[in-house]
């Protein structure tokens, strides 16, 4: 064990794809609480266009996947508001962005694989300018969640009524939508576009299936979800996998024991005396 | 006298699309009084306390909370508002601790944290409201009456100055509506809180409301006020 964690590329996939999946998980509970699952799988979307178009222009994909995304978070989050939101809108942005990208891509010279590549990351071949990238991003993040706490956990219980308490609603909404944007970045090179929105949703989904309250809930899948990035990374090593799909497969056994305990506690519950009513 | 109302409606209409739901609609909520708002499904009862809360913008007329035009108000923190348990139904464990904080946080502002006053406060809801023993219990493990009244703790966080709730007392059992009966009695009469009590069920309300009015056809209609034992406060009406 010890090998592995001397050898180079494995340090940077480490610290890079712990990061991203212990943090991923922390914007992924307010994005489940407010029904919006899938939209950093559409973020992953419209990210891979910014790679494409970045391959075809040099510039560097990072930043051809930033300034995608960001866009995409500002029309998302008019489209809420005007509620013009629904599915078909939504898959009109999002496959749009994986048309464009793929279009770019095969345009660009540098051969579609090195693009393709993105969509579910390499982390075995990270440099240490990129892996400090990434935990720029999740650093972004993860301050961001932590200053505006009280007022995600508020519109993601329940919008209306933090709006009337006050709460700048508006504000918060966009906040959250590009704080999904940069998460999917970020995670770009550890374990790809598409897979991260997976890292925002299954440690959450596991975690819900045994806390007890939101704040445990986070907690348990921000652990869930660095705990898989080192499983998965050391099963892809010794199995011979893609570290990315070992990550997500790693969380979704999670997943199934949590539901797993999550039954066994509830049946237990429902043995005992139920909550007393006053 | 000069209190204003802590909720106006001065010749509101208000329609979706093209649809009208109301129409040159008046009412004026003073603080100490308890008003019910009745009338069918759809007649419009939800609708017109959230244009009356900023939710919903009304297409004419105007709306006032405590003498400021609602789309200039600020003091949101005077307002507790308790919407229909189903709208406040969460995906993720959420525990009832956490739901009555999430009252605080249009008062703090996005990067204040509670302090020792705040706290105080929420023990006092929480005893109010009977929770103690489950405020770390996940909210929907509760019955639905534990669930209604960490909803009302919430709204009554920041001790507001009106209160609307809608069908508070939907799917609650006889217990849970004593409680809430003797929580709003003790509102209305001791701290002068104003109520806006939405519902389509006469028993929640019987003996507590000072006026009551029923939506119909896009107005308002007084309705009698039956078993009402306290004094109506001495307050013009429009």
């Amino acid at each position: 064990m010890t090998d592995v964690l001397a050898l180079g590329f494995m340090q940077k996939a480490l610290v890079a794809c712990v990061v991203v999946c212990t943090v991923a998980p922390l914007v992924g509970a307010f994005v489940v609480q407010r029904h919006q699952s899938l939209t950093g799988d559409g973020m992953g979307h419209v990210a891979f266009a910014g790679v494409g178009l970045a391959f075809l222009i040099g510039a560097a994909p990072l930043l051809g996947a930033l300034v995608f995304t960001v866009i995409a978070a500002f029309v998302l989050f008019r489209l809420q508001r005007s509620g013009l939101a629904g599915d078909l809108s939504l898959a009109l942005i999002f496959y749009g962005g994986i048309a464009l990208g793929y279009l770019f891509a095969a345009r660009s010279g540098s051969g579609v694989n090195t693009v393709l590549g993105f969509l579910f990351g390499s982390p075995l071949n990270l440099t240490w300018e990129s892996v400090a990238a990434v935990v720029g991003l999740a650093l972004v993040v993860l301050v961001i969640v932590l200053l505006l706490y009280g007022p995600l956990v508020s519109i993601a219980f329940d919008e209306e009524a933090a709006r009337v308490s006050g709460v700048p609603t508006n504000a918060l909404v966009l906040t959250l939508t590009l704080v999904v944007a940069l998460t999917v970045v970020g995670g770009m090179y550890a374990i790809g576009l598409l897979l991260v929105s997976a890292m925002m949703i299954v440690p959450v989904a596991a975690a819900a299936q045994v806390a007890v309250s939101y704040r445990q809930t986070m907690a348990i899948a921000a652990a869930i979800g660095g705990g898989s990035a080192v499983v998965g990374l050391l099963l892809a090593y010794y199995g011979d996998a893609t570290p990315g799909s070992s990550i997500v497969l790693t969380a979704i056994v999670c997943y199934v024991i949590a539901s797993v305990v999550g039954t066994l506690r509830r049946r237990a519950r429902r043995q005992t005396p139920r909550l007393a009513e006053r | 006298m000069s209190e204003a109302p802590a909720l106006e409606f001065d010749q509101v209409t208000f329609g979706y699309g093209r649809t009208p739901v109301l129409r040159e609609v008046s009412l004026r909520i003073y603080p100490g009084e308890f008003y019910a708002v009745v009338g069918a499904n759809g007649a419009g009862k939800t609708t017109l306390m959230k244009l009356g809360i900023g939710l919903l913008h009304a297409t004419y007329g105007t709306i006032r909370l405590f003498g400021e035009p609602v789309e200039k108000f600020h003091d949101w923190h005077k307002v507790g508002y308790v919407p229909q348990r189903a709208a406040a139904r969460p995906t993720l464990p959420v525990s009832v601790d956490e739901v009555i904080r999430t009252g605080l946080a249009g008062h703090l502002g996005l990067f204040r944290r509670p302090k020792a006053h705040h706290r105080r406060r929420i023990e006092h809801v929480v005893d109010v409201m009977g929770l103690a023993d489950t405020r770390s219990a996940p909210i929907n493990r509760l019955s639905g009456g534990q669930q209604q009244r960490a909803l009302i703790a919430r709204a009554l966080v920041t001790e507001p100055r009106l209160l609307v709730l809608d069908e508070p007392t939907t799917g609650v059992d006889a217990a849970a509506r004593h409680v809430l009966r003797e929580s709003l009695e003790h509102l209305v009469r001791v701290e002068r809180v104003a109520v806006a009590y939405i519902s389509h069920d006469p028993e929640g309300f019987s003996g507590l409301a000072h006026h009551v009015v029923e939506v119909t056809a896009g107005h308002l209609v007084d309705a009698p006020v039956e078993g009402h034992h306290h004094p109506t406060p001495t307050k013009t009406r429009p």
